[in-house]
């Protein structure tokens, strides 16, 4: 679904990801864990095209994204990519001027070209998934933190994507609503939706992720199934973050 | 984004050069195929000139009003009369916009340098007017007696030939005040606040039965001529209003005018003597075919009740105001959606377009910015047509108008437009949208609802910017509102009214903004 080989991204003279590779297959959950300031969200970023890189490739599908790829020139492209990568924020970005309904639609009628009918079947149907059908004309600023990540969740998968990436889903939320996120992101998983989660949570990532990689200092110094990362850490890296977030 | 902002461009472009570019013809021959004569003069001017008509304000009578038609009959063409500034009249003469100046424009040398000038068809002077039962002043010289603080206060008119005279003659001795209006400084004579005004005698002739606590003192001095202006080398239309001229001063014509409006006196004489010996500088003297003299009509004359004030004046002319309104509303509710429209497309321009659109789109705007508005509709209107590009006035201040609130309106949006989170952005292009789908569904309408306040506020702006058009000869609520004041004594009453009319189209603008606002800040993050 998902082929990274040696990607490389700079700021200036400051490499930021020094040569990621990895393989994301349909149905699998990858979490990418690590220190603040690894490359984790730069590099998610990446993967759908919303920040261009210096070296190495991604392929989403049959559509490769390259250095060369040019945001106005490759526009195609990139809009192809990423109605198969949806991307959900850490602070939702919401559109402000849209209800919930409208957020939701917005997508499916003006990119899809859905019917206004079949769009709203769809909406409401994944409003209701994530427990928000009630609230489908309210206003973004009349939501709670958690209630707005839901629409968003939504609103990437009315998209019906073939992965979704999350950026740091729940890092901008109070416990309580993290615990929500994090299990309706869980049950998106055991419906097999493919998915990389850029996460500060241990316990998704332990238990949810299929793989898992830590990413330090622009490496993914450490990958494998998370029994094998957190059973058995072997870079030194991993080891002294598992034992900073040994209580999480 | 890119497509759609090049070809708005290329659409600019290409109107501003197809617009059509009229061949010039010779003034006469142009005259006779249209079948009339556009004659420019300045209403504002007044009486006994060029004034509004007292029952239809919004037709103009006066003696040059008056002998251009008659000048017309002999043409055999309708004579228009054309509105504009007065000091732009030879720009209008220039540009073709008017065949001939008729306006109590002085004979100057300077004048004639840039363009033709006709026989004169009316000898002034200027006319020093003193008060009824005031001894001080009886002759020029007396004008120098005072000292100090007891100096003789003169009143003339602000930039006329009475004042450059009044200057030159007192010097130090005497103390000169201008003022902007014919009528005042009369007034001002009578109410005793002046000691003496020197008139142009038809002024002075004209608006004596309404100033009857004014005298005329000692003997006009420093003679001088009106003479129509027409474009340099016109030499065809020349000839035909000298002939004109010289048939209608020999029949009589003339002369039955200037008696209509009370403006006929002895100095007259001189217009004989110039037509039937030729005496004017490059005139020849006129074919000597004798002339029947029409019959005297019975005497009519003018009745200007300028002493006319008070609310009723307002009464009247209250329709006329009120059209003048509608002028201000059209013109500010065709520009501005223009300009909203052009400042937007700049503004994305700035912001998303290609690198290279962003130098010229700032220098559009710096450049706009920092020109006065009066200058930018003066270029089109008086500049362009030299190039080939001729734009109707109306079309001239719509469009001028426009591009000049467009620079403001664009840095409106841009700054609404920085205001939008990145993340709304990213937002949208993850979900598959293109940057121009993104920016019309997300982003714009977004900055829309930021930049409500501060678009009204430009609105209630540009209407009342809408007065610097008189000088592309449109007459909106400020002009209509100097022309009526200068011929009635209720300048205050007019004044009110006139501000009535414009608060009156501004506050509704604020209220539906407010209006706007709330309903949209609803749904907006607190």
């Amino acid at each position: 679904m998902i082929v990274v080989r040696n990607l490389v991204k700079k700021y200036g003279p400051q490499e930021i990801l020094k040569g990621i590779s990895l393989e994301v297959h349909k149905g699998e959950v990858h979490a990418v864990i690590g220190p603040s300031g690894g490359g984790k969200s730069t590099f998610l970023r990446c993967l759908n095209g919303l920040e261009p890189f210096q070296g190495g490739e991604v392929r989403v599908g049959n559509h490769v994204l390259s250095p060369a790829t040019n945001p106005r020139s490759d526009a195609r492209l990139l809009e192809a990519v990423r109605r198969q990568v949806g991307f959900v924020f850490q602070q939702f970005n919401l559109f402000p001027h849209l209800t919930v309904l409208q957020n939701v639609i917005e997508a499916p009628t003006q990119v899809l070209k859905l019917k206004r009918d079949e769009a709203i079947q769809r909406a409401e149907k994944l409003l209701a998934r994530v427990g928000l059908a009630a609230k489908r004309d309210a206003y973004p600023k009349d939501l709670s933190g958690g209630q707005q990540q839901r629409v968003a969740i939504a609103r990437a998968l009315v998209m019906e994507p073939g992965a979704i990436l999350f950026d740091e889903p729940t890092s901008a939320l109070d416990p309580v609503m993290a615990g929500e996120i994090l299990e309706l992101m869980a049950d998106l998983a055991k419906d097999g939706q493919t998915m990389i989660v850029v996460t500060h949570s241990m316990g998704f990532a332990r238990h949810v992720a299929n793989q898992v990689h830590v990413f330090a200092e622009g490496y993914d110094v450490e990958s494998g199934p998370p029994s094998k990362v957190f059973g058995d850490p072997q870079h030194p890296t991993t080891k002294s973050f598992l034992a900073q977030t040994a209580n999480d | 984004m890119r497509q759609w902002l090049g070809s708005a461009l290329t659409a600019c472009i290409l109107a501003a050069l197809v617009l059509p570019c009229t061949a010039s013809a010779d003034a006469l021959t142009d005259m006779r195929k249209g079948g009339r004569m556009r004659w420019g003069g300045d209403q504002e001017g007044g009486g006994p000139y060029v004034f509004p008509k007292e029952d239809n304000p919004a037709q103009v009578t006066g003696f040059e009003v008056d002998l251009a038609s008659r000048l017309g009959e002999y043409l055999k063409v309708r004579a228009e009369f054309t509105q504009a500034q007065w000091d732009r009249m030879p720009d209008m003469l220039r540009t073709r916009k008017v065949h001939a100046i008729i306006n109590g424009y002085e004979f100057t040398p300077e004048r004639a340098e840039i363009m033709d000038a006709t026989i004169p068809y009316y000898v002034y002077a200027l006319q020093l007017m003193g008060r009824k039962g005031d001894s001080r002043i009886n002759s020029w010289a007396d004008l120098k007696k005072g000292t100090g603080a007891a100096r003789v206060k003169i009143g003339v008119l602000n930039g006329s030939a009475a004042e450059a005279y009044a200057r030159r003659f007192c010097g130090e001795l005497c103390a000169v005040i201008s003022y902007e209006g014919n009528t005042d400084t009369m007034r001002e004579v009578e109410t005793g606040k002046l000691d003496a005004t020197i008139e142009d005698t038809p002024i002075a002739s004209f608006y004596a039965p309404r100033f009857t606590a004014l005298r005329r003192v000692d003997e006009p001095v420093a003679r001088g001529y009106y003479v129509i202006y027409v474009k340099k080398g016109e030499t065809a239309l020349l000839q035909a209003l000298n002939e004109a001229i010289v048939l209608m001063v020999r029949n009589g014509d003339i002369e039955r005018i200037y008696r209509k409006y009370g403006i006929w006196d002895a100095q007259q004489a001189e217009l004989v003597d110039i037509v039937e010996k030729g005496r004017f500088y490059g005139y020849l003297k006129a074919t000597a075919t004798r002339v029947e003299r029409n019959k005297m009509p019975t005497e009519e004359s003018v009745k200007v009740d300028i002493r006319k004030r008070g609310w009723q004046v307002v009464k009247d002319y209250s329709g006329i105001l009120f059209q003048s309104a509608g002028m201000t509303i059209v013109l500010s509710s065709l520009s501005f959606p223009l300009a909203i429209l052009l400042g937007l497309m700049i503004a994305l321009g700035r912001l998303y377009g290609r690198s290279w659109l962003r130098l010229p789109l700032t220098a559009y705007v710096e450049f706009l910015r920092g020109t006065p508005v009066m200058l930018q509709l003066y270029f089109i209107f008086f500049f362009l047509p030299e190039v080939g590009v001729k734009i109707p006035a109306f079309w001239t201040a719509i469009t001028g108008l426009a591009i000049n609130y467009s620079a403001y309106e664009s840095e409106i949006y841009r700054a609404g437009l920085q205001a939008i989170p990145k993340g709304q952005m990213e937002a949208a292009l993850a979900l598959g949208m293109s940057r121009v789908l993104a920016l019309r569904r997300i982003i714009v309408p977004q900055a829309v609802r930021i930049v409500i306040p501060p678009v009204v506020n430009d609105f209630i702006a540009l209407f009342k910017d809408t007065s610097v058009c008189s000088v592309v000869t449109i007459i909106e609520l400020t002009k209509r509102f100097s022309v009526l004041s200068m011929s009635t004594q209720a300048t205050v009453e007019l004044m009110g009214m006139t501000a009535l009319l414009y608060l009156m189209m501004s506050y509704p603008m604020s209220i539906i903004s407010r209006r706007i606002e709330t309903r949209l800040g609803l749904e907006q993050q607190p």
